[in-house]
């Protein structure tokens, strides 16, 4: 037996992102983490799906212009959620967009994103489907079980449920509170926390 | 302050333990599967030309003959064979024949074992749907959404389409260009859209083979 101490469950990185090792990230070197970010056992994040048609404004070869997965600071991705870049025919030729995501962005367990974006402070919850292109801004809570339709754009502060998917309410007012995922943050990993008393 | 992990971290594509026997295929040559595909059973895989099966896809045999068509798409974590009886509901007009063991004189004259799950040509089947075994059928051009149910024994026609979560019970005969919706109300599709939907799905294919690294000497 090895005297080397156990290997942890998570690959902790220098910016703080926590990646289980039972992850299943394709195309790593396309898939963006901003920090702080955790990725718990069985996700699965599709980075071999890149961009194949060049955008015909910019320049053809900007850095980091294959990006196909961008996530910001604080996001929580529970188990067995799946991010995948959204595709369309664009112009005559299938190409797959970037699927980009803002800061403190919750994703519950079983839940496929298929979004063009995600904005900041987004909570989405279990067994969620989220249709190709949706783009979703920032505050809003998405429901478990819902279904959001393809190219659905769900303005901020919304709470968004149902098969389809429909705005149903609103954030009240001081509630953006509960979209902080720090404390969410410190709870996994290999030397977890336990969860602050609220 | 961007994070990309490069290539050579192995421990992030943990290795897939391939349970239970490795069945026998029938690949054509210009199939892409991708290595981690999960194949597993003991009936024959069959892929005709131009398929594409993404990363983490199941087929499980053990319940039959698999057979996929021409240009279909199969996404990651779908389940295509999966033991009958998940829970789902049952149509009462043919469970009794489905529920019945099988009929050793059908079996027989089709040498190759029972057939357990046929897709149709450009069928698409979504991030984790799952098609139980047991005479299957999946007609042309249908697409079946993430996280989609189907039934032992259940027939889908040419051209539908089921959006996320629906679920097709057991033994269910659904006409062709049926639109079905989670909550179970359906309605037919009468766009036309059928050829250019075809188009498009070829359009996918010639790109998901330039991205996805195919290896079907892997299942030999």
């Amino acid at each position: 037996m090895s005297r080397r101490p156990p290997r942890g469950e998570y690959i902790e990185t220098d910016t703080g992102n926590k990646v289980a090792r039972k992850a299943t990230l394709v195309g790593t070197q396309n898939i963006m983490l901003g920090g702080k970010t955790v990725i718990q056992p069985e996700v699965m994040i599709r980075g071999d799906l890149v961009r194949s048609v060049p955008s015909s404004s910019s320049s053809a070869s900007a850095p980091g212009s294959n990006t196909a997965v961008a996530i910001g600071r604080y996001c929580f991705l529970s188990r067995g959620c799946c991010l995948r870049p959204p595709g369309r025919l664009y112009k005559g030729a299938f190409t797959y967009m970037p699927l980009r995501m803002g800061d403190h962005v919750f994703v519950g367990s079983q839940s496929v994103v298929q979004a063009a974006s995600v904005g900041s402070h987004v909570h989405i919850g279990a067994k969620v489907v989220v249709g190709e292109f949706a783009i979703i801004k920032d505050y809003v809570r998405i429901l478990d079980g819902s279904i959001v339709p393809p190219n659905m754009v769900i303005p901020s502060f919304s709470v968004v449920a149902g098969q389809p998917a429909r705005v149903i309410g609103e954030v009240p007012e001081g509630g953006h509170e509960a979209f902080e995922l720090r404390d969410l943050y410190k709870t996994v990993g290999n030397n977890p926390q336990p969860a602050a008393p609220s | 302050m961007a994070t990309s992990f490069s290539s050579k971290r192995h421990s992030i594509l943990p290795p897939i333990s391939q349970a239970g026997p490795k069945p026998p295929i029938q690949f054509s040559s210009s199939i892409t599967i991708a290595d981690s595909a999960l194949l597993t059973g003991s009936h024959t895989i069959t892929i005709r030309t131009e398929s594409v099966v993404h990363p983490r896809a199941r087929l499980d045999s053990s319940g039959g003959r698999i057979t996929i068509g021409r240009r279909c798409i199969i996404h990651e974590r779908s389940l295509i064979g999966a033991a009958p009886g998940g829970g789902l509901p049952t149509t009462p007009s043919r469970t009794s024949s489905l529920l019945a063991p099988p009929r050793e004189g059908v079996e027989e004259e089709t040498a190759a074992g029972p057939a357990g799950v046929t897709l149709g040509d450009y069928v698409t089947v979504e991030v984790a749907a799952s098609i139980e075994a047991g005479d299957t059928v999946v007609g042309e051009g249908t697409v079946l959404g993430v996280g989609a149910r189907i039934g032992t024994g259940a027939v889908i026609g040419k051209h539908c389409t089921l959006t996320p979560h629906t679920i097709v019970a057991a033994g269910d005969v659904i006409p062709d260009f049926t639109v079905i919706y989670s909550n179970g109300t359906r309605r037919t599709d009468r766009r036309g859209v059928a050829d250019l939907r075809n188009k498009g799905q070829a359009r996918q294919i010639e790109v998901l083979r330039r991205m996805i690294p195919s290896n079907p000497a892997k299942f030999q």
